[in-house]
């Protein structure tokens, strides 16, 4: 489960800032002081050879530019060994190069960029957090309800991960419906669904690469049955590939304007169904044949004609089922 | 109104926010012209509402999440502190603001350098006393003093001139800065790694002191270290200082929640700390160039209580001007 950041903003909303977790954070610390660490090892090469038998020469004959050079490197040693994550963190306003490879990024607790005091704060405390190969950040990110380290601690910062915050990232896998096309009115009345509704089948097929065969044929029949009980739709099956199918025939190439090309189609087919599994999960779970359209026919009156304007109570449980996707143990991060 | 509706009305003005943000980019609002700019101030309180709307509508995740992620980016171009001139800044800072956080915080630098001097005295004597024990505290001093017999305060000196001005200067001062951010950093243990490092300081000026003035070379010493050594010694204090700071702020928060006292500690002391940075420069300019030089020993002594007492001097005076 992913954890979030709110950001009250003035208008009172509440703004939901993911957080980036302990592993992507320890993976942009490792490219972080792997850089660190080749650029000083060719600083000191260059003090080794800078001060190499000259030490005693340079006093003696008076070779001032090798000691001037010398002492240049130094404090470039010092710089780079204190100073990267500084520098980075305050001219790219939170994003260390390993940050940025891995798309997260140091803001400050409750939104906001950081300031020069709270970027002095962390990575000084650094050293501290550093201890036993950054054993110290890990624990305390492990305890701490923000996965914050020592030094976030003290700054009062978050690392948010901008992986879904990045919505460029956010492409469309189900066909042609994209940020710029969202749904017109007319699509959403073809579908017959209530947004609630709408909302969780959408959400299931945004989702439905990132899940595993297993979660999806878990997950759909569950998402279908408060549908098919009120609308009465007749399935064409209950196989996982069947019940896609419909999916996408009935209502996610009608969300698209019914545009969709043919092409998105083969993507439906689910991939590697072993048979014998497919017909485990068949006879285990409950299937959609036994809600049948024949007994919820009664409960809604009017059931081809939802009415848009008015979720009321009787959608409960399709309000409900949003939720399900999530709770499963599915990768809960979105594909890169 | 419909969730679809409220989609259609509102899509223009999430497209046109996404392409402001999209156009600022990196460089922020500096990358908007000045109408541009009016425009996002004006698009993003409505986007901001969307995102509560959306929830309540119950649309899709999908976009309810595309529409918070554009009021976040929207929000972090708006709410982002101005920066001011980084040179003015350091200025204010160096004349008026440090001396002031200083004075605020001396009871902690107050709390270090009492800590040096019981346990440096405490050595001190001990070592005058009981000679022996030079050979547990500070077997370095031992050994300079025992293999060299006669030693003059130049032969000393000969150490710091093994190595040319420059280098030695910028080397003491990057090792010094270091000790300085890690007796800061420490204090996060509620204050005990910064005691060590102020105790193991104290114990190895004091050792070398009284075991070369046992052994009738203290003024060679004090000519040796006088002249980078005080204010060396002020400034890691006052770094000290900052980490007890720190610790006090985690070990006794008082009435606010921890993290919210070790945030407001954490502020004062990196401060505090990074305050000691110009100190740290100028002795280990002192080290490099005054210590190593042919000047006479009394001079260097001198020169080091007059740099002491200058830093004295602006720490508890400067800034009180402007308030008056």
């Amino acid at each position: 489960m992913q954890d979030f950041d709110l950001i009250e903003t003035p208008e009172n909303v509440e703004l939901r800032q993911p957080l980036a977790g302990i592993g992507t954070r320890f993976l942009a610390g490792l490219i972080d002081n792997l850089l660190i660490g080749s650029v000083m090892l060719v600083v000191a090469a260059l003090a080794g050879l800078a001060s190499y038998g000259t030490i005693t020469d340079i006093v003696e004959t008076g070779n001032w530019a090798n000691a001037w050079l010398l002492a240049v490197l130094l404090v470039i040693l010092f710089l780079v060994y204190w100073g990267y994550f500084v520098f980075f963190e305050l001219y790219t306003n939170g994003q260390s190069p390993g940050k940025k490879h891995m798309k997260i990024r140091v803001v400050k607790e409750g939104g906001g960029a950081i300031t020069f005091t709270d970027v002095m704060i962390r990575n000084l405390l650094r050293g501290v957090d550093a201890i036993g190969g950054y054993f110290v950040a890990g624990a305390c990110m492990f305890i701490s309800r923000k996965v914050q380290r020592l030094g976030d601690l003290a700054a009062g910062t978050v690392i948010v991960s901008e992986n879904t915050t990045d919505y460029t990232a956010m492409r469309a896998t189900a066909g042609r419906i994209t940020w710029d096309q969202p749904i017109t009115p007319e699509a959403m009345e073809a579908t017959g669904l209530t947004p609630q509704e709408y909302g969780a089948v959408m959400s299931y097929w945004w989702r439905r690469p990132e899940l595993t065969v297993e979660a999806r044929r878990r997950v759909l029949p569950k998402l279908l049955r408060p549908i098919v009980r009120r609308v009465g739709v007749t399935l064409p099956g209950d196989s996982l590939e069947s019940l896609e199918s419909f999916v996408f025939t009935t209502y996610i190439r009608l969300a698209a304007g019914g545009q969709a090309p043919e092409e998105v189609r083969p993507e439906v087919a689910p991939i590697d169904v072993h048979p014998a599994a497919a017909a485990d999960s068949a006879s285990a779970n409950p299937t959609l044949a036994d809600a049948a359209p024949a007994e919820a026919a009664p409960v809604d009156p009017a059931p081809a004609k939802p009415d848009l304007a008015e979720p009321g109570p009787a959608d409960a449980p399709a309000a409900d089922a949003p939720k399900e996707p999530g709770s499963e143990p599915g990768p809960a991060e979105n594909a890169p | 109104m419909t969730p679809a509706r409220f989609i259609e009305t509102r899509k223009n003005a999430w497209a046109r926010l996404d392409a402001l943000v999209r156009q600022a980019g990196r460089r922020g609002t500096a990358g908007l012209s000045s109408a541009e700019l009016h425009e996002l101030m004006r698009l993003y309180p409505g986007v901001a509402v969307d995102v509560a709307r959306a929830r309540m509508y119950g649309i899709d995740t999908r976009t309810q999440e595309r529409i918070n992620a554009l009021a976040v980016a929207a929000h972090g171009l708006l709410y982002r502190r101005p920066s001011s001139r980084p040179g003015h800044a350091i200025w204010r800072f160096v004349m008026f603001d440090y001396p002031a956080l200083f004075r605020r915080l001396l009871p902690y630098v107050a709390l270090a350098i009492t800590l040096f001097v019981v346990t440096g005295l405490g050595c001190y004597f001990t070592v005058r006393l009981k000679p022996s024990l030079a050979y547990r505290f500070v077997p370095e001093a031992v050994d300079m003093v025992d293999n060299n017999p006669g030693l003059s305060s130049d032969d000393m000196i000969e150490r710091f001139r093994a190595m040319p001005n420059a280098p030695l200067a910028a080397g003491v001062i990057t090792n010094n800065i270091s000790v300085a951010f890690f007796a800061f950093a420490l204090g996060i243990t509620m204050g005990l790694g910064t005691c060590y490092v102020i105790l193991m300081n104290a114990m190895m000026l004091a050792g070398f002191a009284a075991h070369f003035v046992n052994n009738d070379l203290g003024f060679q010493f004090y000519s040796c270290i006088t002249a980078h050594g005080v204010l060396e010694i002020m400034a890691i204090l006052i770094a000290a200082g900052a980490g007890l700071r720190l610790g006090m702020s985690v070990a006794v928060p008082g009435r606010i929640s921890r993290v919210a006292s070790l945030r407001a500690g954490a502020k004062d002391a990196v401060l505090l700390v990074l305050g000691t940075l110009p100190m740290f420069v100028v002795a280990g300019i002192a080290e490099g160039f005054i210590t190593p030089s042919h000047l006479p020993g009394e001079m260097k002594i001198v020169f080091g209580v007059v740099l002491g007492f200058t830093a004295i001097a602006y720490l508890l005076l400067a800034g009180r001007m402007r308030r008056a």
